[in-house]
């Protein structure tokens, strides 16, 4: 295997959140540079895929879009399963959105995976008259927790490419560190589960 | 393709330019409405000719329907399969789905539900409303009577059994229902499925666990396999499960991102049938693009699944199609199965519920401490 020096890596990236928090909103702006108002709810999973180039990496990102509400719950593990990234979305405008985007922290700490990198997003961040949440509460929870923290609003597209390209840069295939194996620089984590050979190979 | 031809010959419920035979509106490209040819001559009298067999089958308001079926069921399969006349749909749907009859022994249930109880449910509810068919002339205008009457439905439903309470989903179900019948007929037919009246309950999908998604997934799965044995090979290499693409379609019968005509031609068969034409028109869709998606790789076959090309989903290739299949004797077998595995899915409180709602039989219902059925 030669080594790489532009390397494409592929990333399963799954969204967490309180339904209506803006999950699929965020991913359309991310994917697509748009945003609907009336974007219809979630039911299920959806799938997208968008890439981000962190120096002389491209990172395709496979993206899981849940369907947020409670009762969802048990369709949630497939899809953060060998997840390399989640980010979890709570609304600034609403509290409770961000006590359920602490559920889902605590869940991923426990069940995920170790080397998953998990951002929070505070989302609706145009929303500023009607703030509930506080940014220093959520910035200091996120660090409490080592998690990546940014506001972002998926009808303005502040931060919303910022969010994904920093859990890009903080993947740990893109930090600087010997590659164990020696061998493939390819992440098969978009597998959902179990089985961790793959056949798919970088460049 | 034929634009200007069809515009001519839509004369919608709504006198709306852009929106199409059933009140959406029309994206600016294909949009899939399921009216990419203009109806002849011919075709219109075809029509005409068939809402009249169905009129005189099922007599004025409903009141043949019930003798007639007794006597020629295999006929009336028939003709649902053909597809019901659009003008007759609501009232046919509550024909079939037994949801008639709780309507008339329950008057003023609804409205005690609707107007006097309050819901944990309303916020969760109102939040969905308007992205529940946003592209539907009906529920579109904000606290329009589309919204209003979806609010409604699904509040007076989460009332009815706070257990199920709302559920993402049900909206699509109830808003189909509502672009056919009034609120109250709407949940009357939604309590008819999901405590099955007819056939087997379906609240099992709604509930904490989702219980009988799970179960019609772990069906499905196996079908997959032995039907589409090289596609089902290719899934496992990729690594697709049935979650991944046909839990909305058990969730929302397919009224969620389906074309609408094609979602309304299932829901005849539904009705009728029961939930084992999803697992057909499952199986027919991955049947009829099978020699596509099995060359796939992973994402692109993600993509496919969700997106099946326009022909493949015109419900005149397609029901034929899934009709061909047969799943029933294996459904049942399977289900066996899954519940060596995992449990019964009709636990106890379903059975209970079952039987209660057989009102027509049943002496009466308590439920929430009130009288359902006298
Ligand atoms: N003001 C504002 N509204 C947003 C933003 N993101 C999403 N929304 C709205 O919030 C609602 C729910 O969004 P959606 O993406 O469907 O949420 P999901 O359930 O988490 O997928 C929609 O009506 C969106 O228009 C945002 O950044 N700002
Ligand atoms: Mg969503």
């Amino acid at each position: 295997m030669a080594s790489s020096v532009n390397k494409n890596i592929n990333s399963k990236l799954v969204l967490l959140g309180d339904s209506g928090t803006g999950k699929s909103s965020l991913v359309l702006r991310f994917v697509k540079g748009q945003f609907i108002e009336f974007q219809e709810s979630t039911i299920g999973a959806a799938f997208f895929s968008q890439t981000v180039a962190v120096n002389d990496t491209t990172v395709k990102f496979e993206i899981w879009d849940t369907a947020g509400q409670e009762r969802y719950h048990s369709l949630a593990p497939m899809y953060y399963r060998g997840a390399a990234a989640a980010v979890i979305v709570y609304d600034i405008t609403n509290q409770e959105s961000f006590e359920r985007a602490k559920k889902w922290v605590r869940e991923l700490q426990v069940q995920g995976n170790s080397n998953t990198v998990m951002a929070l997003a505070g989302n609706k961040a145009d929303l500023l008259g009607a703030r509930k949440v506080p940014a220093e509460e959520a910035q200091t929870y996120a660090q409490e927790n080592g998690l990546f923290f940014l506001e972002t609003s998926a009808k303005t597209a502040t931060n919303v490419n910022e969010l994904f390209y920093e859990i890009a840069k903080r993947l740990p295939r893109l930090q600087p560190a010997p590659n164990p194996s020696g061998m493939v620089l390819v992440d098969d984590s978009h597998r959902p589960a179990e089985r961790a050979a793959s056949a798919s190979c970088c460049s | 393709m034929e634009k200007k031809k069809l515009d001519e010959h839509e004369a919608g419920p709504i006198a709306h330019p852009k929106v199409d035979r059933f009140g959406f509106v029309k994206q600016e490209a294909n949009s899939p409405d399921g009216l990419t040819r203009s109806r002849s001559a011919f075709e219109c009298e075809r029509e005409e000719r068939r809402i009249r067999k169905w009129r005189k089958m099922i007599g004025v308001g409903g009141s043949d329907w019930k003798h007639y079926l007794r006597r020629k069921p295999h006929v009336v399969k028939r003709r649902i399969r053909k597809g019901i006349p659009d003008c007759l749909r609501g009232l046919v749907w509550q024909l079939i789905s037994g949801s008639r009859d709780l309507l008339l022994m329950n008057p003023g249930v609804y409205e005690q539900l609707v107007i006097y109880e309050t819901s944990a449910s309303e916020l969760d509810i109102i939040r969905d409303i308007s992205r529940t068919f946003p592209s539907h002339v009906f529920f579109q205008q904000r606290h329009g009577p589309g919204q209003r009457s979806l609010y409604n439905v699904l509040k007076a439903y989460s009332v009815f059994d706070r257990e199920v309470g709302y559920v993402q989903g049900m909206g699509f179900v109830a808003g189909l229902l509502l672009l056919y019948m009034s609120e109250e007929d709407a949940f009357w037919l939604l309590v008819a499925l999901l405590k099955g009246a007819v056939h087997a309950p379906m609240e099992g999908l709604y509930l904490v666990g989702l219980p009988l998604v799970q179960q019609y997934l772990f069906q499905f799965d196996h079908l997959v396999k032995e039907h589409l044995p090289k596609l089902g090979e290719h899934f496992a290499q990729e690594i697709i499960n049935p979650s991944m693409y046909a839990s909305q379609w058990f969730i929302t019968v397919f009224s969620y991102s389906f074309p609408f005509h094609l979602a309304l031609r299932i829901w005849d068969v539904f009705l009728y049938e029961g939930v084992k034409i999803v697992f057909k028109v499952g199986l027919a869709l991955l049947k009829y693009c099978h020699d596509d998606l099995v060359k796939l790789p992973f994402e692109k076959l993600i993509h496919g699944l969700r997106n099946f090309p326009e022909d493949a989903m015109n419900p005149d290739t397609l029901l034929p199609m899934a009709y061909t299949i047969k799943v029933s004797k294996r459904l049942g077998e399977l289900k066996e199965e899954y519940e060596k595995q995992h449990g019964k899915v009709s636990d106890s409180r379903i059975k209970q519920k079952l039987q209660e709602l057989n009102c027509p039989d049943a002496a009466s219902l308590q439920l929430d401490g009130k009288k359902i059925c006298e």
